[in-house]
């Protein structure tokens, strides 16, 4: 057994750094987050250049050939800075699900623009009826001779209003919950009768709602085969859930230690905070809980790479983990902050919504934690 | 013991009900008639003032009737009023100030044109408030402090007229025995007011820096060097008010609602057991701190202290209303993510913000970490 990282993902680890301690103090990411798409377009372009882009991707498809361990690392360190890119959307969910279903023209027109920058991407698959059931799809793609019309409603699609191409899981068959009768579709942003309406989100993000009205697609940019495209979403589901758990342990790593660098700074009673046991007590908490999350992230990943039996169960175990360490150490770092807790000014909230954010997505604590004991 | 209000006590209640039915504004009204209502409240007698004593206008109600007065406005969600001057400066003017200053500020409480901030908070105190370091000098003359500090978390300060204040006017010996209370004018050119914006995005707290703001001696409140003591008595009137059970109680039947149009496969969330379970949890934690209120209720009726369990009723309340809201936001979902956007159900869109404002209710009015340091000596005896 060897734990240790090897020398090119310490490289990776130190990349990556350099770039969030550069570029993403709190300022620097407010001001990002306000501006026209929420992200920067330079900083994507740094992205590609440095091969962050291509790291997922097969060699033969002209990417690096990283592993699923690759990955955590970058986004663990991402998350320490609440990095804006769409890196999710683009690289892990829609890139994820051509590298994983894609037949040879898809890889050859799809992969190469991610990989080079110019192209951002995203998955719609999140409806209201649906809760956090992702075989729960109510859109339709009815056949209409050689094409598809597709008509329904998806929410929270990331960066949507970015993005050039947009994958919509619709039923081609089979009742709401059905998991057999998904259809995955590429569809062009501007594809007429596609319309949007974009947001920010809590945690400074972008999404959209987006609304499809007879959209047509050709049979061409149907993404695996058809009525059977549940099983794509759901390693599409597993990938973005090790993404976001990576992250979600990067941010709760500066948020227990902005924790105790303020209580030792923080005067009350003659005393600071952090010579109160009870605090003390509490911080050791927040880094349990990291450390515990930590490791499960590792193990999934590493299961994840091997493509283990085990992966599923583990995956369910860590966004269940990740969802209850966020919720303990995102409140607790704004209860010992006090009242500067509670406001904009410093980090620390910007990191506890990010946090709360993540737990929302793809199945929460609860929806996890079911299908761990199932 | 007879776990029943008195046959006078119900003919009350149903009183404020009728009058509640009656009078209550509805839907948007509730922002548009506040003033109606508040005149309503005058003309039962006092009912606008109601913990004020008879000698002030007050209804005098006792104890019990003071419960179910507040229980029956809080179960109909009835507008607010601002707590600052009617809560808390008013009990101290009646105990601590000159009739003059009675005559002088609590009319314009009472019919709300003047409005009032609470300068306590300071930078450096927080949970320690007796380390506020404002400073209050008085003229050679004696007729005027000059007062130089900051204030923080100056709720509503931005709309206020008048401050009440803490303030320091000697920084030697025992901290608490220093402080001074003074009430200053709001439009002083030495008061600069800078917002604070909260994590929930929006804005009701404050900075408020004081620059050689210059207060008439017949603006102090009591003697010089006993505020504290003055202040003291408010604070701990402020934390029992701040369980907000009844409040809990309506937002946790309206998470059970929600939750009840959030469809999970065939069924809806509340037919998920992990969430089912934790609105039961929540219930039958407030039924007890609902009865732990009564408790203290009955003690106070039968004349005599409050007794030691109601200590904890900030504590527990405010831990409940936390986890009340956080239910809200497992029911809304993904749409956690987009409050504020027309995206989800209806509610949704309020269920972060209170998710997040909520996280302020264990530090304001005594951090619970206090809270408990508090309990442990006073009621465990432990040092």
């Amino acid at each position: 057994m060897d734990l240790s990282y090897t020398e090119e993902q310490n490289l990776l680890r130190d990349s990556v750094k350099k770039f969030v301690d550069d570029h993403y103090d709190i300022s620097q990411r407010n001001k990002i987050s306000a501006s026209d798409e929420g992200f920067s377009r330079a900083h994507w372009q740094q992205f590609a250049d440095l091969g962050w882009l291509a790291l997922p991707f097969d060699e033969d498809d002209g990417g690096i050939g990283g592993t699923p361990v690759d990955t955590m690392i970058m986004l663990e360190e991402f998350g320490k800075g609440l990095v804006l890119e769409p890196y999710l959307p683009t690289v892990i969910m829609f890139g994820g699900a051509i590298n994983a279903a894609g037949n040879p023209q898809q890889r050859a027109e799809l992969i190469p623009p991610i990989i080079d920058g110019s192209l951002i991407a995203t998955f719609a698959y999140a409806e209201q009826q649906a809760h956090h059931d992702l075989n729960n799809v109510v859109t339709t793609a009815i056949r209409d001779g050689d094409n598809f019309l597709i008509n329904g409603e998806k929410s929270l699609v990331l960066n949507a209003q970015s993005a050039g191409k947009i994958l919509v899981s619709a039923r081609t068959s089979g009742d709401s919950q059905d998991p057999h009768g998904i259809s995955l579709f590429i569809v062009d942003a501007a594809a007429d009768g596609l319309t949007r309406t974009d947001y920010p989100t809590v945690d400074g993000l972008r999404a959209s709602e987006i609304k499809f009205t007879n959209v047509r697609v050709s049979d061409d940019q149907r993404l695996g085969p058809l009525d059977e495209g549940f099983g794509i979403i759901e390693k599409i589901a597993n990938r973005a859930i090790l993404a976001l758990a990576a992250e979600a342990i990067g941010g709760m790593q500066t948020l227990y230690e902005d924790t105790v660098n303020y209580t030792k700074q923080r005067k009350q009673f003659d005393h600071p905070l952090s010579e109160f046991q009870v605090l003390k007590h509490r911080m050791t908490e927040m880094f349990m809980e990291h450390a515990l999350a930590q490791s499960l992230c590792m193990k999934a990943n590493m299961l994840e790479t091997q493509g283990s039996s085990e992966t599923q169960r583990t995956i369910h175990a860590l966004k269940y983990l990740v969802g209850k360490a966020s919720r303990f150490v995102g409140q607790n770092a704004v209860q010992l902050h006090g009242g500067m807790g509670m406001t904009e000014e410093l980090r620390v909230a910007h990191y506890f919504k990010r946090l709360m954010v993540i737990d929302s997505q793809f199945g929460n604590t609860d929806h996890h934690l079911e299908r761990f004991v199932a | 013991m007879d776990i029943e209000f008195s046959q006078e006590d119900l003919a009350f209640q149903v009183k404020v009900q009728d009058f509640i039915k009656q009078n209550l504004p509805k839907g948007m009204e509730m922002w548009t008639k506040r003033a109606e209502w508040f005149q309503a409240m005058r003309d039962q007698g006092g009912w606008d003032i109601a913990k004020w004593p008879v000698e002030f206008g007050g209804p005098g109600f006792t104890p019990t009737q003071r419960y179910i007065f507040d229980m029956e406005m809080a179960r109909n969600s009835t507008p607010p009023q601002i707590p600052f001057g009617v809560g808390m400066l008013a009990p101290i003017l009646m105990n601590y100030g000159t009739k003059a200053q009675q005559d002088r500020f609590l009319p314009g409480i009472r019919d709300g044109s003047v409005n009032w901030c609470q300068g306590y908070s300071e930078p450096g105190a927080g949970s320690d408030l007796a380390n506020l370091q404002t400073r209050a000098e008085l003229s050679a003359d004696g007729t005027y402090y000059t007062v130089n500090g900051q204030k923080t978390w100056t709720t509503l300060a931005h709309i206020a007229h008048w401050m009440f204040c803490l303030t320091r006017t000697q920084s030697t010996g025992v901290k608490q025995e220093g402080i001074t209370f003074l009430l200053i004018p709001m439009n002083d050119p030495g008061v600069e007011i800078k917002p604070i914006i909260t994590l929930g995005g929006s804005h009701s707290v404050n900075d408020v820096f004081l620059t050689d703001v210059k207060v008439p001696v017949d603006n102090r409140i009591g003697e010089e060097g006993k505020g504290w003591t003055y202040a003291k008595g408010l604070l701990i009137h402020e934390r029992t008010g701040l369980a907000g059970i009844q409040n809990s109680v309506l937002g946790l039947a309206k998470a059970r609602k929600n939750a009840m149009s959030v469809k999970v496969g065939a069924g809806t969330l509340m037919d998920v057991p992990a969430f089912r379970n934790k609105v039961g949890a929540l219930e039958a934690e407030l039924l007890a701190l609902e009865f732990t209120e009564l408790r203290s209720l009955a003690s106070v009726a039968s004349g005599g202290n409050p007794g030691p369990e109601s200590s904890i009723m900030k504590l527990k309340g405010t831990e409940i209303q936390q986890r009340v809201s956080e239910l809200n936001l497992e029911a809304a979902g993904i749409y956690a993510a987009a409050w504020g956007a027309a995206a989800g159900p209806d509610f949704a869109r309020g269920a972060t913000s209170a998710y997040l404002g909520t996280r302020a209710t264990t530090i304001f009015g005594g951090a619970s970490e206090v809270q408990k340091d508090v309990i442990a000596k006073n009621v465990l005896g432990l040092g």
